[in-house]
């Protein structure tokens, strides 16, 4: 099978978004063939260059989507007239004061179709975006009867703001990957992210009835809400509806849809995804690092709480001391260690801040009256000094501690599941999705409970050993690699076998060959090699001669 | 993340609407909001939960949001205050476009004070100089083109352009008298003189053209900012356009007939004023991105004046003695007709064009990043 990987900012380029789980799944499954379409994100990402490729990724495509290149195309006047009619008709659709299920999704749909079929018959779109005629669409959809309260308001900059804006975000429909050779030849499909990336494959299946899959691990359009804040409402509003519409066409057209976790899936629901269609397919990772930790358990020090990430204020590390500090009270050998190197210039002030407080919670202590002493609280650098990799560091205490007030998926935790750790985490994010009922789960901003919960498990090793296996066996289960990469090889299957045979394959004077493509060419692997002589039963060689003739 | 603070304090104890603590506490996010869902994510992004919703009574945070949505009142919105978008303000960057006159002026002052082989050697070096101020002038600055269009050829032409305004007027009238038996010595006498004030003229004009062109780019963003609508913000432009180039042609006169009187020459102020608005208008389009225009008009100008050298030189063949009459009857009727008649048609036409496009919003689209 042909699989068209759509990406945005990721694969194949070094450090991008998710581009770690992409290269696993491309490695994991070395059966298909992959053709890589990807959106460059930076000067700086495109300096960097690409990872390692297998040798099942037979085509790599990029496209930057940050740098507008002017492509001089000039428009006769009946494209102008297309254009002016399709974008007319794009702008009044996210204009119009009603909610993204009424008949305005179809305008939309329209809308786009009409601009990609633009786009590919003359060769681009750029100019065109950048034109007046684009500005004088946007303002008579903002005039219009009927427009949102918001958009009615738009003055002249706020009309540029969202003309620019929109060249960008369609900028991937000039692009020349919509040809029989290109998107054409794939036989499916599959967008690692939402927005942008997903736009290819939403026009390979106008084009050419291609199916596609998205997976999101975090939600486009809730991204765009956070982005810009500061923006006037009239271009805030006009964006909205121009991701909100995507995103809905999006999950309409897509034969599935992946989120990566609930939280990722609830945005989806809301945005109009069809639930029929939507499959929670877990991060992966890879749990051989993990192995030796998990099954040497016994070489924790029984007394130590580990709390590993990076240092950041989401991460609540404050009420994590006061907790300690409760803790310790009740609990007076246990330890704490902080392991993780602050991120960016604001984590770095919050780790000062915690070490000061730190010193003046604990004071430090000592074995005996002629030992140097120290304090129970110690912040570690993972690297040379500390622990080498984070499984050494989970394995270095006996209960792996996660206070956060804001996570996405927690792949810490994870982490001291696969190396069988009992847990004590607040309930934020996507942790209850994670740790189900395999560890123990406090609100956060709760200093007592967390503490409360810590003690328990320190007291009882019993417990602490029953909640690590349990936490390991339902993290191999659930976020392996395997796992995942095996959802998506059944995803893959099943979508192509939804999907009939489209591509009519031609003979020589042009008339088209049945039967020439059957439904074995999408069967992984060599299909026509000989498999060797087949191992016949006894019984078959036995009878040479038909029962009888005349029944048949 | 300075809102961390205020997470999951949840309802006081016994509060009648607890919705309403929440409603007061981001105040900012809903009143901002234009739709539920922006309020959903900035809610999430403070920490507030489905579990949080449940304890406001609502399903998850989307219905919270909507009830947010719904109960902050939303008629009295004062209209957002549009900031006047400051412009970019480089002072050396305005200070640049001294350089060509200044290395112009050096130029011609060494050509007057050599001879012989020295001259031709300083001309050479003038002409060097000349090219690397234009081209750090036209580099940055208000008249460097946008990152994004597309770098037109049109430097070949406009050199040929600059080169007929020095020599090209000399040349025609030695080829309708027979000549040229020799090389240009340099000078503004001889058999062939250069005309050296046109072209210390233009140079000079570098420095107006681009405070014109600062001047006309900001005030277009300081409109954009007060227009009402699309009509309003080109009528209100296209006098600050035609203002515009006034006063550039304005500054060009003055600058010309200083040189002429410093330099002892004639000036020659048709021929001058047209290409010095030519290059002008076409610098001005190519800077607001419309490089397409303009590279027609200079290239066809540039047609025009090579066509009339060749006709002249042409008519010299056997039988061919007529084809130099347009010329010679222009030529006749005023010495630099050649050159005013083309380049001010290509002025003309790119005056129009300019006062169609640039007034346009689009025209002020921000400027898209290069590969």
């Amino acid at each position: 099978m042909r699989i068209g990987l759509l990406t945005e900012g990721g694969y194949p380029y070094v450090g991008g978004d998710g581009w770690l789980w992409c290269d696993r799944l491309v490695r994991g499954l070395d059966r298909h063939e992959f053709d890589v379409y990807a959106f460059s994100s930076g000067e700086a990402q495109e300096d960097a260059g690409w990872v390692p490729l297998p040798g099942q990724v037979r085509r790599v495509r990029t496209a930057p989507l940050w740098a507008t290149e002017d492509d001089g195309v000039v428009f006769g006047r009946r494209a102008r007239r297309r254009f002016r009619e399709h974008y007319g008709e794009l702008a009044a659709a996210l204009c119009a004061a009603v909610a993204p299920a009424a008949p305005e999704a179809d305008r939309f749909t329209t809308a786009l179709h009409g601009l990609a079929e633009l786009a590919r018959d003359e060769g681009g779109l750029v100019s065109a975006l950048r034109s007046e005629t684009a500005v004088r669409a946007l303002e008579r959809a903002c005039r219009a009867p009927g427009a949102q309260r918001a958009a009615r308001e738009a003055r002249v900059p706020d009309l540029l703001a969202v003309a620019a804006h929109l060249e960008r975000a369609l900028r991937p429909l000039s692009l020349d990957w919509y040809e029989e050779d290109g998107l054409g030849a794939v036989d499916l499909c599959h967008a690692a992210a939402g927005g942008a990336a997903a736009l290819p494959g939403l026009l390979a299946h106008h084009f050419f009835g291609i199916p596609f899959l998205v997976t999101e691990y975090g939600v486009r359009l809730r991204a765009h809400y956070l982005t810009r804040p500061d923006s006037p409402p009239a271009v805030r509003s006009l964006l909205a509806a121009f991701h909100g519409r995507l995103a809905a066409e999006t999950y309409r057209r897509a034969a599935f849809i992946t989120p990566g976790n609930t939280h990722a899936r609830r945005w989806q629901e809301r945005c109009g995804a069809d639930r029929a269609k939507l499959r929670t397919v877990y991060p992966g990772m890879d749990p051989a690092p993990f192995a030796d930790a998990g099954d040497s358990l016994r070489e924790a020090d029984p007394h130590t709480l580990v709390w590993v990430g990076r240092v950041e204020p989401a991460k609540d590390l404050v009420s994590l001391l006061h907790a300690f500090a409760m803790t310790r009270a009740a609990e007076p050998k246990s330890r704490l260690r902080i392991i993780g190197g602050p991120s960016g210039p604001e984590g770095a002030a919050y780790l000062g801040h915690c070490r000061t407080l730190a010193a003046q919670l604990f004071p430090d202590e000592a074995d005996g009256p002629h030992t140097v002493g120290d304090n129970p609280v110690s912040f570690e650098e993972p690297g040379a000094p500390g622990p080498a990799t984070s499984a050494d560091a989970h394995a270095a205490g006996a209960v792996t501690v996660l206070s956060s007030v804001v996570e996405g998926f927690p792949v810490g935790l994870v982490e001291a599941m696969l190396c069988g750790r009992a847990t004590v985490s607040t309930d934020v994010g996507a942790v209850v999705e994670a740790i189900g009922g395999t560890g123990l789960v406090v609100p956060p901003r709760n200093p007592r409970a967390l503490a409360d919960a810590c003690v328990s498990l320190l007291r009882d090793p019993e417990r602490r050993t029953r909640l690590g296996a349990a936490a390991r066996a339902r993290a191999l289960e659930l976020f392996t690699v395997d796992q995942n990469v095996a959802a998506f090889r059944g995803l893959y299957l099943e979508t192509v076998a939804h999907t009939p045979v489209r591509h009519p394959v031609l003979d020589d004077t042009g008339d088209p060959l049945p039967f020439a493509a059957p439904a074995e060419a999408r069967v992984p692997g060599h299909w026509t090699t000989d498999p060797g002589p087949r191992a016949v039963p006894r019984w078959a060689m036995d009878t040479p001669v038909p029962a009888t003739e005349t029944a048949r | 993340m300075s809102h961390l603070g205020e997470l999951n304090r949840g309802p006081s104890p016994g509060a009648a609407d607890p919705v309403k603590a929440l409603l007061h506490r981001h105040r900012d996010l809903c009143l901002r909001a234009v739709d539920p869902l922006e309020i959903a994510a900035g809610l999430e992004a403070h920490g507030i939960t489905d579990r949080t919703a449940a304890r406001f009574r609502h399903r998850d945070v989307f219905s919270l949001a909507e009830e947010l949505y719904a109960r902050v009142p939303r008629d009295g919105d004062p209209p957002h205050p549009v900031p006047p978008s400051a412009a970019p303000f480089d002072r050396a960057a305005l200070l640049l476009p001294l350089l060509p006159g200044a290395v112009c002026a050096a130029s011609v002052t060494a050509l007057r004070h050599t001879d012989g082989g020295t001259r031709l050697y300083a001309a050479a070096a003038g002409v060097l100089a000349l090219t690397l101020a234009l081209r750090a002038v036209l580099r940055r600055g208000p008249l460097s083109t946008p990152a994004h269009a597309p770098r037109p050829a049109t430097a070949a032409w406009t050199w040929w352009l600059i080169g007929y305004a020095l020599l090209g007027d000399g040349l025609l009238h030695l080829a309708i008298t027979g000549g040229p038996d020799s090389p240009p010595d340099g000078t503004g006498g001889g058999h062939w003189p250069l005309t050296t004030a046109p072209v210390l003229a233009l140079a000079l004009a570098c420095a107006p053209a681009a405070w014109t062109t600062h001047l006309f780019s900001g005030h277009a963003r300081r409109r954009l900012g007060s227009s009402r609508g699309l009509e309003d913000f080109t009528a209100s432009v296209r006098p600050v356009l035609l203002g515009t180039f006034a006063l550039f042609l304005l500054a060009l006169t003055a600058l010309l007939t200083t040189a002429s009187a410093l330099l002892d020459e004639p000036a020659p102020l048709p021929g001058t004023l047209t290409l010095g608005a030519l290059l002008f208008l076409a610098r001005l389009l190519m800077a607001h991105g419309f490089t397409h225009a303009p590279k027609v008009i200079l290239t066809l100008t540039a047609g025009a004046q090579v066509t009339a050298l060749a006709t002249v030189f042409a008519a010299r063949l056997p039988g061919c003695a007529a084809l130099s009459a347009p010329v010679e009857t222009l030529t006749a009727w005023h010495p630099a007709a050649v050159p005013s008649v083309t380049c001010g048609i290509a002025a003309l036409t790119l005056l129009v064009h300019a006062s169609r496009r640039l007034p346009r919003a689009s025209a002020h689209l921000p400027p898209g990043r290069a590969r």
